[in-house]
This record gives structure tokens, C-alpha cells and sequence, in this order.
């Protein structure tokens, strides 16, 4: 079972989301629920903060490329935090995500 | 009809013999029962016999084999100890002779059924211990004599003898099984650690509580305990049972090894009053360099290095045992773990000796630990500090040695090809590619590469029925080359937002080439290793 741990504090209009553990095919989905949990339409934006995160891979990739669609239509500010270093920079960078 | 109690010399010696006869000797503890109890029926004229053994911890008498009252057995008849007519012959250790059988002298409803009018019932007893009762019913009503209760005395005597025997058989066959079947001689595949264990009974003693355990958290860390009930046969094993499950239910909630072990204590202290052990919990993180160790009253494990230092004992601070309730905080200590060095943690029962010195004892086994592949080094424990001279108390010894990237055999898996897959080839590569001297960049590239390529073929490879996905890791400096391969039949990727896969394969390595065939999809990948030169 691959483990990540989201955890979530909103504040007013914005929403802190720091996901930590993995994210692989296997727990994917799970994930992608608990996010999309945490955000109400009220929201004007959301910090995804993926510091924590030891390993994700393309199944993740797809959470963040979902997400970023969705709240684009809403008309919600997405901002992915990643620092340089972090296994989950290098892949954002490699499937241009910072260039969406 | 003639009273029984008239008999003549020679008959009351049948009937001794009978009991007493020596080719009972040759059946087993089953067939001995059920064979007294038909001339137990046959002697004394009665129809109905059972024996019922104690349950000690639970002080109940449970009927355990009979004739004429099989439904005591079927309905799983329990008789508290002080009630009724066989809980009063427990309770008074003396023969009980009954001349009316009804709600207020008996409380099996089954002897009322059976319409039993008489029973004589006398204890069975091993020295001073009480092991069950043994008694006799008669339907017609017959009256029991002096010579009637010496008869089943006799035959208590023998029925006592075997059950005593075939309580200690079982003891210690069931401590010997439980042992065997929670402290394994086999040990878990564990990618860039050489493992080897051994377990001794006592020569006093037997079989008692000393365990060690060997298992790979979610997150990649591989763990290790060694730890020591007080006490010998089932009571610790049961106890070491509880403790060894309970420590990774804990370990898995993630906490780190001091808090894993208080939260341990706190158990023990709740749930086995009484109960004292000593543990040592360790955890390595996933690239294996360092160890991070609390001690609950445990002796500290041998380091040796290579490079030829003699081997020393781990310098950590020992916390008090599980179960003495001190209330100070645990520590955890951080060691680090060069590669080719050898951990061996062990119990008491290597190093001490009666009359001997525990300082002596440590002192030897620091002298044969070398850091050199662990079962040679487990051999070489063995042989110093056992020998041909059987020690006292059990000892185990659980002996990790870290493998150098020179000797790193290639990684093999065969996978299911289901989701949880992935991060079991994940957790393996991790141990694998620290072992292979690669950089944390390099390391977590290649697990990219790793489980896309294994995630491709879990969703693509197979239809529901699924089947097998192969994955080789090898290390050829300066390089490591990767290889998955599943034999299905490959389907275009589906849904939005999938395909990116394949674009972190090719950009996570030098080379990289897919092939998708009608016997399955090979992926094989070529990734250098930062300063690393070819050999």
C-alpha cells in the first residue's frame, strides 16, 4: 500500500494543501480525492505544496495536470510549491509542468 | 441383581489388573482414554464415564473424553470449578459419591438427560496439582462402595500419569511451534543487506521468549528487532507472540524507534501485567547508510567495519526494560552504517554464562565479529561462543551486514501485475541503487523509470486475469541498466492525461528503448551513474 498524508488548512479564500509520502498508480486516485476535497468553489486560491513528497510519478503528474484544468475553468489560482532538489521538481520540469 | 461390592480375591484382582495392565502403556494419550473408560463402564457396572480436564487459567472443567455422555463433548460443556457435582470433587480434591441426581446437586443439564440416578466421581491429581476429574453415572441407580472408589482412584492414577505427560508434550510442542512459526530460520529478501539468524533452545530451559524480526515499512525503511521475554515455555512464547505483532503494528503508524517502543511499553504495562521483556528497535533508512536504534534494556550489538578495527559494542544509551513502568522518556540514536560493516544483535543468553562473567562473554563475541558475510560471521558466533557446550537460557542472534556495491548481485523481482506492485519494486530498486553507490539525483530518476515502465504494464499489459511482470536491475560500471518485461498483449494508453510515462522513461535515462512485441513489452533502459567509471 503506498502512503501519502494530505493535509489541508484553509484560510479564508485560499487553501494550503501539503501532500507528503508517495504517490503511485496504486494510491492515485485516493489522493486526487482527498484534493479535490479540500477545495470549495468559494476558494480564489490554492497552494499545492509538494515539499514532502518522497516520490511521484507519472500518476501523480496527471492529479496536478487534472487539478490545474479544473480550476482554470473556476477561475481559482493554482500555485504548485516544489523547491529546487526535490524528487518532485525534477519531474514537473521533465513533463513541463511549469510551463502550463 | 448381586451387590457389586461382593467380589471375591481373584476378581478384585482382575479388575486391578485390568487397569493397571501394561499393554495400555503402547496407546496413545486418545485411544488410552477411551480404552479405560470402556473397563471403567465394564468394572463397576455403570453406563455412563468421563474424564474432564482442568482449564487452569480459566479455572473451568471441560469433558474431554467419555463414554455414554458424548453430548458433553458435542455441546462444549463447561463445568466451573466449586460448581456442581465434578466442580465440587476439584474444588475438595476428594472423592464424591451422589445418590440423587437432580438441578440442585448437578448443574450439566446432560447427566439429568441421560437419566443418570447415581454418580461417583474422584479427582485427578499429579503431587499436588489438580489436572480434572474422572467419574462414573448409573442409570439404574446403583450404589457406589468403599471398593468402588478405590477401583476409580486406581484408574484416576493412570488416567492422571498419562494426562500429565501429555500436558507436558504439548507444552512444549506447541511453545516449540509457536516459536518456530513467529522467529522463521528463513529471512525476508532484503535488496543490499546480507542476512543470517540463529535460534538455540536452552539446554535448562527449552524453548522461552527471546524472538528477532526482520520486515520493510510502506515508506522503504527496513527494520529490525531482536528482544527477550522474561520467563520460559508457552506463558513467554505467548507473550513474545503478542509483543513481536504488536511492535509492527506500531512501527507501521511511521513513529520513530523510541516512540515505537513506549508506545510498546504501554501495552505491556495495560495488557500483560507482570510481564518483563527487553527489545531493541532499529530502522534503517532507505539508502542503508544509517541506522536509527532505541534500546529497552537490551544488551547493545557488535559494529565491526571493514578495514580491519576490532568490532565494538554500539555506544547507546539502554532504557529500561518493557513492563517495569519508569517513567522517563526513551531515546533513539542515530549510527551510521558504512558499507561491507556488520551489525549483530543478539540476546543474553550468548554472553552469559552460569558463574561466568557477562563482561567476558562480550568481550568474545566483540573479538568474532568481523565484517564479513553474515552467515560466516553467524557460523563463527556460533562456534565461539556455543561450541559443543549448549547454553543455558535460549540465545538468538540476528546478524546484517550492508553489501558493497563490488558484490551487488543484480536485482531480480517478478511482480504481480496489480497496483501495490509499484512501490514493491520501488522499495527494493531504493535499497538496490544505494547499495550501487548511486546519487540521490541518480536514484530517484531510475525509480522514475522503474515505476513507470512497471505501472505500464500493470495498466496495459494484462487483461483482468493479470499475470507477471519481470524487472532486472544490474549494475555494470559505470552504469545500471534496467530492464522490464511483461508477456501481454500492449494496448494503447487511455483516458486524458496519460502517456506521460514514456516521456519521463526517455528523459530520466541515457538510453532507453521500448519494444512492444506479440509476446509482451520489453522496456530496457541504460542510466549513468554520476562519478562513476567503468571497471
Amino acid at each position: 500500500m503506498t502512503i501519502a498524508n494530505v493535509s489541508v488548512r484553509a484560510d479564508g479564500t485560499s487553501v494550503l494543501v501539503t501532500i507528503a509520502g508517495e504517490i503511485d498508480i496504486d494510491n492515485a486516485d485516493d489522493v486526487e480525492q482527498q484534493v479535490l476535497q479540500a477545495i470549495d468553489n468559494r476558494m480564489t486560491g490554492v497552494r499545492l505544496d509538494l515539499t514532502y513528497l518522497d516520490y511521484m510519478d507519472s500518476s501523480g503528474l496527471r492529479i496536478l495536470f487534472n487539478l490545474a484544468s479544473r480550476l482554470k475553468v473556476l477561475q481559482i489560482d493554482l500555485d504548485v510549491v516544489a523547491p529546487p532538489g526535490t524528487p518532485t521538481r525534477r519531474v514537473l520540469e521533465l513533463a513541463g509542468f511549469d510551463a502550463f | 441383581m448381586a451387590s457389586p461390592a461382593r467380589v471375591n480375591v481373584s476378581e478384585r484382582l482382575r479388575r486391578i489388573e485390568s487397569i493397571t495392565d501394561a499393554a495400555l502403556a503402547h496407546l496413545d494419550f486418545e485411544e488410552l482414554l477411551e480404552e479405560l473408560l470402556d473397563r471403567i463402564c465394564e468394572l463397576l457396572d455403570v453406563e455412563t464415564s468421563a474424564v474432564l480436564l482442568l482449564d487452569d487459567s480459566a479455572q473451568l472443567l471441560v469433558p474431554t473424553a467419555t463414554r455414554g455422555l458424548e453430548d458433553e463433548i458435542r455441546q462444549g460443556i463447561r463445568i466451573p470449578v466449586g460448581k456442581g457435582f465434578a466442580g465440587r470433587i476439584a474444588a475438595q480434591r476428594q472423592p464424591v459419591i451422589l445418590e440423587r441426581v437432580d438441578r440442585t446437586t448437578v448443574v450439566n443439564p446432560i447427566l439429568i438427560e441421560k437419566g443418570i440416578r447415581t454418580l461417583l466421581g474422584v479427582p485427578l491429581l499429579a503431587g499436588r496439582s489438580l489436572l480434572g476429574v474422572l467419574h462414573v453415572g448409573s442409570r439404574s441407580g446403583r450404589k457406589f462402595f468403599d471398593e468402588d472408589v478405590k477401583l476409580l482412584q486406581l484408574a484416576a492414577e493412570r488416567v492422571a500419569l498419562a494426562t500429565h505427560v501429555r500436558l507436558a508434550e504439548m507444552e512444549r510442542a506447541t511453545t516449540e511451534a509457536l516459536q518456530r512459526s513467529l522467529v522463521p530460520t528463513r529471512l525476508p529478501a532484503l535488496p543490499g543487506l546480507d542476512l543470517a539468524a540463529r535460534y538455540v533452545p536452552g539446554e535448562g530451559n527449552g524453548v522461552g521468549g527471546d524472538w528477532y524480526d526482520l520486515f520493510v515499512l510502506p515508506s522503504g525503511w527496513p527494520c529490525l528487532v531482536i528482544g527477550d521475554v522474561v520467563g520460559h515455555g508457552l506463558r513467554a512464547a505467548v507473550v513474545m507472540g503478542r509483543l513481536r505483532s504488536a511492535l509492527r503494528a506500531y512501527a507501521l503508524e511511521g513513529a520513530d524507534p523510541a516512540t515505537v517502543l513506549t508506545r510498546l511499553d504501554r501495552k505491556v504495562l495495560h495488557f500483560e501485567p507482570g510481564a518483563m521483556a527487553t527489545v531493541l528497535y532499529a530502522m534503517f533508512e532507505p539508502g542503508l547508510e544509517r541506522l536509527h536504534v532505541s534500546s529497552a534494556g537490551h544488551l547493545p550489538p557488535v559494529l565491526a567495519t571493514p578495514g580491519g578495527e576490532a568490532a565494538k559494542l554500539l555506544e547507546l544509551p539502554i532504557d529500561p526494560p518493557l513492563g517495569v513502568r519508569l517513567g522517563q522518556g526513551r531515546r533513539t540514536t542515530t549510527i551510521a552504517m558504512p558499507a561491507g560493516a556488520v551489525l549483530c544483535c543478539y540476546t543474553d543468553g550468548l554472553v552469559e554464562r552460569r558463574g561466568g562473567n557477562i563482561d567476558n562473554g562480550l568481550r568474545r563475541l566483540c573479538a568474532v565479529v568481523q565484517a564479513r558475510p553474515a552467515e560466516d560471521v553467524c557460523a563463527a558466533v556460533m562456534s565461539a561462543m556455543v561450541g559443543s557446550n549448549p547454553t543455558e537460557d535460549d540465545a538468538a542472534i540476528l546478524m546484517v551486514r550492508r553489501e558493497t556495491s563490488v558484490e551487488l548481485a543484480p536485482l531480480e523481482l517478478v511482480l504481480a501485475a496489480v497496483p501495490t506492485s509499484v512501490r514493491e519494486a520501488r522499495v527494493a530498486a531504493r535499497h538496490w541503487l544505494a547499495t550501487a553507490g548511486a546519487t540521490p539525483e541518480d536514484r530517484n530518476d531510475l525509480l522514475i523509470v522503474l515505476g513507470e515502465a512497471v505501472s505500464n504494464s500493470v495498466e496495459h499489459a494484462y487483461g483482468p486475469r493479470g499475470g507477471e511482470i519481470h524487472v532486472r536491475l544490474e549494475h555494470a560500471p559505470p552504469d545500471v541498466l534496467v530492464t522490464v518485461r511483461d508477456y501481454g498483449t500492449w494496448r494503447e494508453p487511455r483516458g486524458r492525461g496519460r502517456g506521460n510515462g514514456t516521456t519521463l522513461i526517455r528523459a530520466c535515462s541515457d538510453e532507453a528503448d521500448i519494444e512492444h512485441g506479440p509476446s509482451g513489452t520489453v522496456v530496457r533502459c541504460r542510466r549513468h551513474l554520476t562519478g562513476q567509471d567503468a571497471r
